[in-house]
Formats: C-alpha cells, structure tokens, sequence
C-alpha cells in the first residue's frame, strides 16, 4: 500500500516537473539565446558585444494593422535572425529570411534591402499560418483544426495520402501575393493566370461565381474560396466532387496534375477583397466593373458573320470542356458534332436560355450571355451537318451510341453519370424483350423528350435505324423474347380529366408512389438511391407530355419490366384507378390547372414562365 | 536464533516503511511547491497587446548626417548628427497630437505647442518636454528603438 502511495506520488511529481519545465523553459528562448551567443562571437567591437550580453529572451512581436484585420505575428520570437543576412547560411530556425529580387528586394551599396519589410508587413500576409503560436505545431498551422497552415511548406495530418504531395511547394505562396497584387497580368504569379485561364477554358465559370469574373449559379460561390477553403479541399474537390458532399453533381473533369494545381492556387488566391483597397476604392471599381463576358451591341450582322461569331463563342466560352465538338471531347455532355441534324433552332435558342425548359433535369448551367449571342452560337450549332459515315452497324454504334449507352450497351458510357434521366441499359433483356421493336425504333428515329436521346432521323435513315435495332438485339440483348401478348389496356384515358379525378388520383399518388418517384413527383423519394433505372421524374413536361395514354396506362397497370415499376393491378388498382393517376401526373406538367403539391418545388417551373 | 531474526525483519519493514511514507510526502510537498512557485509566472504577462515598444527603424546610412526624419506610424523622429543618433517622440505633451518637425524644432498643429530641437517647451500649452528614448543597434546592424526606455534629453547614441 505505502508502495503504491509512493510511487504514485513520485509519478505526479515528475509530471508535474515535466508540465512546468515544458510551460516555462520555453524553445523559443533557447533559440534565442543560441542566437545570441552566435551573434556576440561575430560581434565587431566591445560595445557591441556588451550590448548582446544584456539581451535577454522575450517574445519579439510584429503588429500589423495596415492589411485587413489586423495581425500579430510572433514569428520573429522563434525566427530571430530573418533579418540578419550574416545568417543566411545557417538552418532553420536560426536562418535568415532570404533576399530576392523577385519579391522586389534591391541592393544598395551591395547591401540588400527589402520591399516588404518585415516591421512593417508581418509575416503570415505571405506565408500564413498563426502569427500568434509559439511552438512550431501551433504557429505552423499543423494542428488541423487551424485554418491557415504555411502555404505551400505545411500539410496538415488529417489531409488525404493520395494528393498531399501536391501539396507542397513555393508555388502555392503565389495565393498570398494575390492578396494586394490582384492584376491580372502580375508577373510573380504566373501560376494564378494559369489557373484562371483554366477556369474559363474548363468552364468553371458556367457554375462557379467569382464576383467580378464569373456569373455561374448553379454550383458554390467562389469569391471567397481560398479564405474559407484549404488547399487540401480545394484539390479534393476539384479531382473528386463527390467526396464532400455525396449529391453533387459536379463532373469531374480531365485534368492534369499541373492543371489542377493551377487551379488550386488560384482558388486559394480568392479572397473577396484586395489587401490593399480601402472600402472608398472597392466602391469605385465596383462602379466602374464590367460584367465577365462582355456582350456585344447588337448591330445587324449578315448570316456568315452571324455564324462566324457563333463559332468563336462556341469555341471562346469553353462549350468543349463538356461536350464532344468535333475532335474536341470534355467527356461529360452530349456529342455536338452533328447538331443540325437533330435540333432545330428554336429548340436550342430555347435550350441555352434555359436548358432545365427542354431537358428539366440538364445538368448544364444557364450561362448569363446576351440574346444575341445565344443567336449566333444556335445558328452556328445549326450549321452542324454533316453525317458521320460509318461501314457497319458495329461501327455506327460505337461512334453514336457508345458515349452514353456504353461500349458494352450496359448504359455506363463516361457521360452517363451526368445524364438525367440515365441512358438505357440495352442488356437489361427483361425491359428489352417486354417492348415491341417499334418502341426502340421509334425511340432512335424520334428521340425521347425531355431526355439527352436526340432524334436520329436525319442522320441516320430507315434502313441504318433498323440495323442498328438488330445489332442491340443481337449484341447486347441475345435472349430472343416470347412472343408479346396484346394487354388489355384502353388506347385513350377513360376518366375524364376534372378537378375531382386529379384529386383522387394524387390521393393514389400518395398513397402509393411517392416511397420511390417522391412526394414532388421529381423521381427522387426516399427508395430511388436504391433503384437503377431511378424512377422517373413525372416533372418532367417535355417527356411526360410526348407519352400516349396507353403508354402511361400500361406502365401503371402492368408495370416496367426490368425496373423497379410493379404492375399495379396485382395490387388492386383499377382501369379507373390508374386513368385518375394519369390526370393527376398529366396535370403537373400541364400549364393551366396546376395542383399545388403538398410539397410543391416548382423553381425549373417558375424558369420556365 | 530464530527470535532475533524475526525481530531483524520487524525492524526492516519499520525502516522500510517509515522511508515510503517519507519518501510520499517529499514528493507530494515537491509537486505543491512546484505548482505554487509556478503561479508567480502569471505575474508577469509574457506577450503585450499594442504595437511593440522596440522595434528596428532600419539601418543607420538611411539616416544622413544632419538629417531629422519623422517616422509618423512609430511617432518618432530620428535626429542624426554626424556619428550620433537619437530617437525624440512626436507625441505632443499637451493632448497627444501628433507634432510637427522642422529643422528648428517641434510645432504641434492641434493647440500651437512648440518645442525646441532637443524637445524642449518654447511656447504653447504643452506642460513638459518631448521625451527622448533609447537608441541602439541592433545585432543585425539596425537601429532599434525602445519606446519603453526614455533617457535623458541630448544623450545620443554612438554608432
């Protein structure tokens, strides 16, 4: 017992000896008084070595309160020779900051001068970090709760394996000079006009809003990225934007290490406000600003110009980083190549206005260019004629199918995650075998609408249409389907559409549908992450409105089959039932007579108006 | 044989015992003397809030000879002459306005206070003298200035 007391009570004591020591005798001071003894053997007289012997240890503090909010920055208590050049030589942290002629440092009389001297700039404007800490964890920022690590020397713990190497190097301090130095044709950062560049040619700027460079709405505002994002999530979110947040359908896009870095920097540099303006020079040049893409006074222009200038906006505002223009392929949107084959000119003015019109559940940003200039990209995507030739079927498939469908026909080809609805998988043999041919064929000859499946018609004829139809079945489908039994559905709704049957059948729809096509009939109850094909948006005006009654009917009373979509009349719904049903889906889509849903999201709608 | 064995070990497990209990209680009184002595570091604030009071104001050839250089953010004037410096406040004893300097001395532009070159009152409100502070050089070769350490007016500092 008086064993255990005793060691017990020796343990508390060098631990409290050690909390002490390790409180009070600092890291800092020895530094300090290392690098007082250094300086006193250099010292050139008496007097300057006398003046040495009677410093003692104290924390050294740079208050700056010329940029932004004002900093503390103690960087110097650890760092006490910055800005003793005959310490240039020696290592960390007895090392002095280093002189160069890019950060526009000059030599008189073969002594080097500083710009941005340190009394008057602080530290952590460059180099971020905590200006306060007093141990190398806190004041570099490792300690990953802290928001400002060293750029470009210091990644935190918890910062993913897989890129923290990027991480790192000289070049990310460019984000910080940005800070005063905003022009942009600023010569020490030339990894920031890289990455702005790749912001407008990636066509980030479609989503994203940088005040005073871009417009986009659909994604986050950036103007303030680099203050409230690391450069960790920056990368993170850039190569995968999925990891954050798990619903985003931000596409990833082809880029290179260096590219991404570029960016990166460049986000990181954004921080709403210049360093240097006082809120009077904001004021002005908010007054004096520009909107990004400037737009053209309309004067009458003939139709080759008219043209001419459509291809130079199609090409200037970056439309290939998604979609395939000729040989130019982004990879995430549909081909363009052949666009006057299967759009028309209203449907693409109508489109670039607002692409959720005619295709509700686009993922492509309604970019904010003048009406003019939405003209001339239509008349030149309008121009777009020419037919691919392809010898066989094979052929036609993998240069027309194959970018959404898959090469396999599975509907994975590398747009599908960005196509909503998602294309059709062709070797799903139940819903293959359960549609008569005519479906298909009428399918690739028309197009589906309010989807991505383009009309086919006139780039491809009868005969080709016919063929590519067998060269599904027999490659992606093989099993040979039963003969299809006629169903006993009516051609033509047999419940009149009123107020009352609208009623009844959203009581069904609630009833019954909502568990998978959702309580907004967007396709996205609770059950549809679980579904593939997902359950169809019967939002959607343009599909919904080109189906038949006897399509509706039947999907309801007997199902899809090879979806999730159950015959409903094995669960007791009648004829009449489902005719309600079909009012009630018609009526969401129709413009007049809207029901307001329970939980109505009518904004594509309000667009629409 | 056999008593006085026993007895040994009685003894053996007294002094053993006496030696924990001396040995817990040193130990204990040490951590609470280490905790109280430690409370006095408080007394003193490590870091101050406020600009610094010492601080470089660069090397002396940016101080020619003759010359007096205000350094308005620091509120002080550099007076050099010949091998000797001196750093005078520019803090007018009156109300705190921020003084004047020319070559022939302070002028304060708030209530018309004037001082001599070396600070001393020559006319106006001002109650007393402008102070001088401590000049030294730096071990990197800078001048630095410690706005804590006021000196006697005219002492000026050899380079």
């Amino acid at each position: 017992m008086k064993l255990a007391l005793s060691i017990a009570s020796l343990i508390v004591l060098v631990v409290h000896g050690v909390v002490f020591y390790d409180q009070f005798f600092h890291k800092w001071e020895r530094y300090q008084t290392a690098y007082f003894d250094q300086a006193r053997s250099q010292a050139r007289n008496d007097a300057e070595r006398a003046e040495l012997s009677e410093r003692s240890p104290r924390i050294e503090q740079i208050i700056v309160t010329q940029f932004g909010e004002s900093r503390v920055d103690r960087c110097g208590t650890c760092h006490i020779a910055i800005d003793d050049p005959r310490f240039a030589g020696l290592g960390h942290p007895l090392k002095a900051h280093p002189y160069s002629a890019k950060l526009g440092d000059v030599q008189v009389n073969g002594i080097w001068q500083r710009r941005h001297k340190f009394s008057d700039f602080g530290c952590t404007v460059c180099h971020e970090g905590q200006g306060r800490g007093l141990t190398d964890h806190y004041a570099h920022g490792e300690d990953h709760y802290w928001p400002e690590p060293l750029l470009g020397y210091v990644v935190q713990a918890n910062w993913k394996k897989e890129f923290q190497p990027h991480l790192k190097g000289k070049d990310y301090m460019e984000a910080a000079c940005a800070q005063c130095h905003s022009e942009e044709k600023f010569a020490g950062t030339p990894q920031i006009a890289r990455g702005r560049q790749l912001f407008f040619s990636n066509n980030c700027y479609g989503c994203h809003r940088i005040e005073g460079i871009s417009d986009g709405t659909l994604g986050p505002e950036l103007t303030e990225a680099g203050k409230k994002f690391k450069v960790d999530y920056l990368w993170e979110s850039i190569v995968d934007p999925r990891a954050g947040m798990a619903s985003s359908f931000m596409p990833k896009f082809d880029l290179k290490n260096d590219e991404i870095k570029a960016l990166v920097i460049f986000l990181k540099s954004r921080h709403g406000v210049n360093l240097t303006e006082t809120s009077l020079s904001q004021y002005r040049t908010r007054l004096h600003a520009t909107g990004a893409p400037a737009s053209e006074t309309s004067t009458t222009l003939a139709a080759g110009d008219i043209i001419a200038k459509g291809r130079k906006l199609v090409e200037d505002r970056a439309c290939a980083a998604c979609h395939k223009i000729g040989e130019k392929d982004g990879g995430i949107a549909p081909d363009l190549s052949f666009e006057g084959l299967m759009k028309d000119d209203k449907w693409l003015v109508d489109h670039f206005r607002n692409p959720r019109v005619v295709m509700p559940d686009s993922i492509m940003p309604g970019f904010r260019f003048a009406e003019a200039d939405f003209q001339a990209m239509s008349a030149y995507l309008m121009t777009l004629k020419t037919a691919p030739v392809s010898a066989s079927q094979a052929d036609t498939f993998q240069a027309l199918c194959a970018r959404c469908h898959g090469d396999k026909g599975d509907g994975l080809g590398k747009t599908a995650l960005y196509i909503d609805p998602a294309p059709r998988d062709l070797t799903k043999v139940a819903f293959m075998n359960s549609k008569p041919r005519e479906r298909f064929v009428q399918s690739v000859k028309e197009g589906v609408h309010g989807t991505s499946m383009p009309a086919w018609s006139k780039v491809l004829n009868d005969q080709q249409v016919s063929g590519l139809v067998d060269y599904v079945y027999a490659t992606f489908v093989k099993e040979k389907g039963r003969e299809l039994k006629p169903r006993n559905v009516p051609e033509k709704n047999p419940v009149a559409s009123s107020a009352q049957s609208i009623q009844r059948g959203e009581g069904i729809f609630l009833a019954r549908c909502t568990g998978c096509h959702g309580r907004k009939a967007d396709g996205k109850g609770p059950n549809s992450l679980d579904i593939v094909p997902r359950p169809r948006n019967l939002r959607n005006s343009p599909f919904v409105t080109s189906l038949s009654d006897r399509r509706v009917l039947e999907a309801i009373l007997y199902g899809v089959q090879g979806t999730a979509m159950p015959p409903w009349v094995d669960y007791g719904l009648s004829v009449n039932d489902a005719g309600d049903l079909a009012n009630f889906i018609r009526s969401l889509t129709q413009k007049s007579a809207r029901p307001q849903l329970r939980a109505g999201n009518q904004t594509w709608q309000q667009n629409e108006q | 044989m056999n008593v006085s064995h026993t007895d040994a070990g009685k003894k053996g497990t007294t002094e053993r015992r006496s030696f924990l209990t001396w040995l817990s209680s040193t130990a204990l009184a040490g951590s609470a003397v280490i905790s109280a002595l430690a409370n006095f570091v408080f007394l003193k604030p490590r870091a101050t809030y406020g600009a610094p009071s010492r601080f470089s104001i660069g090397r002396p050839d940016q101080f020619p000879s003759g010359a007096r250089i205000a350094i308005e953010t620091r509120r002080i004037c550099i007076a050099r002459e010949g091998n000797q410096v001196a750093a005078i406040s520019t803090t007018c004893t009156h109300l705190g306005c921020i003084v004047g300097v020319a070559d022939t001395g302070f002028a304060c532009p708030c209530h018309g206070s004037r001082y001599d070159q070396d600070g001393n009152v020559t006319g106006g409100p001002a109650p007393k003298a402008l102070p001088w502070y401590q000049v030294k050089l730096a071990p990197n070769g800078d001048l630095e200035v410690d706005t804590n350490v006021e000196i006697k007016a005219g002492t000026y500092y050899n380079l």
